[in-house]
């Protein structure tokens, strides 16, 4: 049976009886009532006191007197300011870390979205044969959503105009817009802030005549004000009907909603991913449910409709995973990497605290032989090492907060969210809780080294400092591999990062990306006539900048290489002759004969001079030239990888392909060229097969197009571009900027990474530098005595150096094998971050484990040549 | 290097040697309780008393040392009224306690003796 815990209570009533009992005393022996109590009181002693006395003895009860214990803790910090400082610099620096990539983390990874229950928001898609994630056909959503019961709403999103040119309100202006279909708002579940959503008929019809804008559109524009006003679309008149609340902000960026016809949708082919789909989770429909009903669907319609249904599979993933899918491996791994920091400064900081205790043994002693008992001691080094966690963590807080003005600003690229990242009480209080945490880690470490030896055996131990603390000595160089290990750690990391990146930078990515102007115009239209038109005067556009002085080649093409996201991707058919077929129904009747004749590629609508002006080379035949008017036989150039995939061993030129899912027109396209891959997807993905078909032979894509102006001055030719594409199409917006950025963008993420981790590496290296020293140092303080007699013996001051470098060493070597352990454990979870280099690439752990090796090699140099410097009669005759 | 002696840290249930004060202290409580469970204002009386008032307990020490032998199962406690009907907290002296009295008592008669020894020897 346990004994009773004696509780407040019970400690305030034995109190007060044990006051009455005396004072009843003092009564007897007559004194008044007051002086009685007085005495008894005096007699006691002080209350206060006892009752503190007391519950030291009570378990659990402790803590309660933290509170007192800090004060006297922050008081005894102000006493050695240097001390003070350098640790809760160093607590800072890893608590600021770990803050502000919590921050990050759960601005961008964990915060819900602003729609009610935003978990249940999930985009779908069609798995194609090579499992690869797609877009959706209109009719395959159309099956989907009369198969399942899963969604209570889904609705199709188109980028029809994708960064929509409007004129009629301000400036001329590309903005971007997405067409969605009548269940979008309902998926969302939010309503217009001013104004109202479409009508039935508004979504009915093809041409939209009303739009619904976002909060940062109707700014530009007057505000509330905004309601009612017209712009021009394609020709057509437009009136913002309504006007989304500012947290509305989906797909991100987007600043204007125009109407989707779901009938038009039902229309179009079942083989082109012309859309989007986003669906609402029915209430109660769990995930994996839904997942498994509408892949069921899926797989039924490709039982049905074989390769006619494209897709063998579907796919659901919430919108907030979609939106963080590429910055959620490398945010985990900065946090991590601020954790591993963290780690450092705590085990560098207990360093110094072991060291500190083993100076204040005596003191420990005198206490403990007054009666202070362990837990007592316990408590007074959980309260120091709070008082310095709390410093640590205000400080920690406040770089985080610097830190995290800077990420916003120069954050990975593409990250969504970033602007709401900053300090909020959600990362504060996540600070103090890992300050808490870093104070039990560094009371129990310092805890270890100061219990190990008793009053009696400290007090008496007057003089002989040299062996003191060899317990002490050992949990400290126990603490150096663990710092060691690691920074090693960290420090692999920011090797491999970087051999990724030098890998990155060194593909080609099979175009050049310097003295290049890009100008992105968008010119809608309608009608075919229209169409043509548009054609003239984009060709008219690129003719007349060729003829500016200071321009070598113009190019011009629908879709500018490298992360727009806007791969459109297509079946297309081998014909025998050009015009086999007139329209789809033919395709359809040829059935599974089909098969063979399919390929699949990228369909690219542009000029000549995009070859040229982006130096990407011409393999075989030719390239599109101007002859290739509307009315001459139209053609087409192939990339590389292509020709490979889909006629090895042949010759594609002469050959005849259609791509009318792409564009409606049957006509076919005659081979005439072969060119270089293009990395277009992203610098770090394969080349993708391209077909290059003449923008003025097929109109129908190109009403958004970046025209790219080579020459060896791009930045003083701007204004002349500018000024006569103005002179052209004056109701064109155009936006200018170089394609040097392009492949920046590209590689911003790997670089923020790196720069990110090869701080926190440097950091780490610094502490463990710091730390490596303080206990060689320490070391050879103790050892004076021991080195005097050595040297006054006759032993060699290079060999003592040689010795203590030695000892000193075998701990960094030891730390580096566990840290190789450790990063061999941990590493594969940066793989999907890593390029061109494994994670266990011995060239870059060499040299990780050789820069850890240097640095704690010169932190024990330095102190172990002092000892070397110790004049033997002096360090006899020291005490 | 001499080697220094090494001792882990004093359990709840072990004597720490150092700290002879407590010890006695201890020792002096069990002794206080030993007859007939009392309540702590009569163990410090009864402990003033015995010592013809050389002992007077600092009685901030009284309590946290009762929770202190309770605790370790040498004393147990429960409430129970005085003679003038007031409630109080009672300590008696459990077998293990009793145990342990015995001990501390021989050897604190070894001790003392030893000591006397001592100084008779350096008066002679």
């Amino acid at each position: 049976m346990r004994p009773q815990k004696p509780g407040p209570d019970r400690i305030d009533e034995e109190i007060a009886f044990h006051i009455e009992q005396q004072t009843a005393k003092h009564l007897r022996a007559g004194m008044n009532a007051e002086d009685a109590r007085r005495a008894a009181r005096i007699k006691f002693g002080a209350i206060e006191g006892l009752r503190e006395g007391a519950r030291d003895e009570v378990r659990g009860a402790w803590l309660r007197d933290i509170a007192r214990d800090l004060r006297i803790s922050f008081r005894s910090l102000r006493r050695m300011p240097s001390f003070s400082a350098a640790t809760i610099l160093t607590l800072g620096l890893g608590l600021g870390a770990a803050v502000a990539m919590f921050s990050v983390v759960n601005a961008v990874l964990l915060r819900p979205l602003p729609y009610p229950d935003s978990d249940g928001i999930v985009r779908l898609f069609q798995v194609s044969e090579r499992g690869n994630r797609s877009n959706v056909s209109g009719p395959n959503f159309f099956d989907w959503r009369d198969g399942t019961k899963s969604f209570s709403h889904m609705a199709l999103m188109s980028n029809w105009w994708g960064r929509a040119p409007i004129t009629g309100l301000g400036e001329p202006r590309r903005v971007p817009s997405l067409r969605i279909s009548r269940e979008f708002f309902d998926v969302f579940g939010v309503g217009p802030a001013r104004g109202r959503l479409f009508t039935a008929e508004e979504y009915a019809t093809q041409q939209p005549t009303a739009a619904v804008v976002a909060a940062g559109f109707a700014d530009r524009v007057g505000g509330p004000d905004a309601l009612g006003k017209t712009f021009v679309l394609d020709g057509h008149t437009i009136t913002v009907i309504g006007i989304m609340p500012r947290e509305f902000d989906y797909p991100v960026g987007t600043e204007m909603w125009l109407p989707l016809s779901e009938e038009w949708a039902n229309t179009t082919s079942r083989t082109a991913g012309n859309f989007n789909a986003i669906a609402r989770l029915a209430r109660g429909a769990r995930l994996e449910a839904a997942r498994a009903e509408i892949s069921g669907v899926s797989r039924g319609l490709r039982a049905r409709l074989g390769e006619g249904a494209v897709l063998v599979d579907a796919q659901i993933m919430p919108i907030l995973e979609l939106m963080t899918l590429t910055t959620r491996a490398s945010l985990n791994m900065l946090l991590a990497g601020a954790f591993l920091l963290l780690v450092v400064a705590v085990v560098n900081v207990s360093n110094m605290l072991v060291a500190r205790a083993v100076q204040r043994r005596k003191e420990f002693a005198v206490q403990l032989a007054l009666g202070a008992g362990t837990s007592r001691l316990t408590r007074q080094l959980l309260a120091e090492a709070l008082a310095l966690c709390l410093c640590g963590a205000v400080v920690g807080i406040g770089l985080a907060a610097a830190a995290l003005r800077a990420f916003v600003a120069i954050g990975p690229p593409g990250t969504p969210r970033l602007d709401t990242v900053a300090i909020d009480w959600a990362s504060a209080s996540a600070g103090v809780t890992l300050a808490v945490v870093a104070a039990g880690m560094l009371a129990w470490i310092t805890a270890m080294g100061a219990r190990s030896r008793t009053a009696a055996s400290a007090l008496s131990d007057e003089s002989r400092s040299g062996s003191a603390g060899r317990r002490q000595t050992r949990l400290r160089q126990g603490l150096i591999v663990v710092e060691v290990a690691i920074t090693f750690v960290l420090v692999a990391g920011a090797g491999l990062l970087a051999r990724s990146l030098a890998s990155v930078l060194a593909i080609d990515p099979g175009f050049r990306t310097d003295n290049a102007l890009i100008v992105d115009i968008t010119m809608g239209t309608q009608t075919d006539e229209e169409l043509v038109q548009r054609a003239r005067r984009q060709a008219d556009i690129v003719r007349r900048l060729e003829e500016l002085p200071g321009v070598e080649h113009v190019g011009l093409i629908d879709s500018f290489p490298v992360g727009n996201g806007a791969f459109r991707n297509g079946t297309f058919l081998e014909m025998t002759r050009a015009d086999e077929f007139t329209n789809g129904s033919q395709i359809q009747e040829l059935g599974s004969a089909l098969g063979p004749r399919r390929g699949s590629a990228g369909y690219r609508l542009t000029n000549g001079g995009y070859f040229k002006a982006m130096g990407i080379p011409l393999r075989r035949g030719r390239l599109l030239e101007d002859g290739d008017a509307p009315g001459a036989p139209h053609v087409a150039v192939i990339s590389e990888s292509l020709a490979i995939a889909k006629w090895p061993g042949q010759d594609p030129i002469g050959r005849y392909i259609q791509f009318g899912n792409m564009d409606g027109d049957y006509t076919g396209l005659r081979i005439v060229g072969i060119v270089g891959d293009v990395r277009e997807l992203s610098i770090e993905r394969a080349a993708p097969s391209i077909v290059y078909a003449s923008f003025v032979q097929r109109p129908r894509q190109a009403a958004a197009a970046a025209i790219v102006v080579r020459g060896p001055e791009p930045a003083i030719i701007a204004d002349t571009v500018r000024r006569a594409i103005r002179e052209l199409a004056p109701e064109v917006p155009v936006e200018l900027r170089t394609s040097d950025g392009v492949l920046d963008a590209a590689t911003g993420a790997r670089r923020f990474n790196l720069w990110l981790i090869g701080a926190f590496g440097t950091v780490a290296l610094l502490l463990a530098g710091v730390g490596v020293y303080g206990l060689i140092a320490f070391t050879v303080a103790q050892r004076r005595r021991e080195m005097g007699i050595r040297l006054a013996l006759g032993a060699h001051a290079g060999a003592m150096v040689r010795l203590i470098v030695r000892n000193g060493l075998a701990l960094v070597i030891m730390g580096l094998v566990a840290g190789l352990g450790l990063t061999l454990a941990v590493s594969r979870f940066i793989e999907t971050l890593l390029f061109g280099v494994t994670p266990s690439d011995p060239a870059v752990l060499i040299s990780a484990g050789a820069v850890t090796l240097a640095a704690a090699a010169a932190a024990t140099y330095l102190p172990a040549r002092r000892a070397a410097a110790i004049a033997p009669i002096e360090s006899l005759r020291s005490p | 290097m001499s080697k220094g002696i090494r001792r882990d840290s004093p359990d709840a249930n072990r004597r720490d040697p150092e700290s002879i004060l407590q010890g006695t202290l201890d020792m002096l409580v069990l002794r206080a309780v030993a007859l007939a469970p009392m309540h702590g204002w009569g163990i410090a009386e009864r402990i003033e008393q015995w010592s013809e008032d050389v002992l007077a307990l600092g009685q901030g020490t009284l309590y946290p040392a009762l929770y202190r032998l309770e605790r370790r199962g040498l004393i147990s406690s429960k409430w129970g009224t005085t003679e003038n009907n007031r409630r109080a907290r009672y300590y008696s002296l459990t077998p293990a306690g009793r145990k342990r009295l015995a001990a501390e008592i021989d050897s604190w008669r070894r001790l003392s003796r030893a000591i006397n020894l001592v100084l008779q020897a350096v008066e002679e």
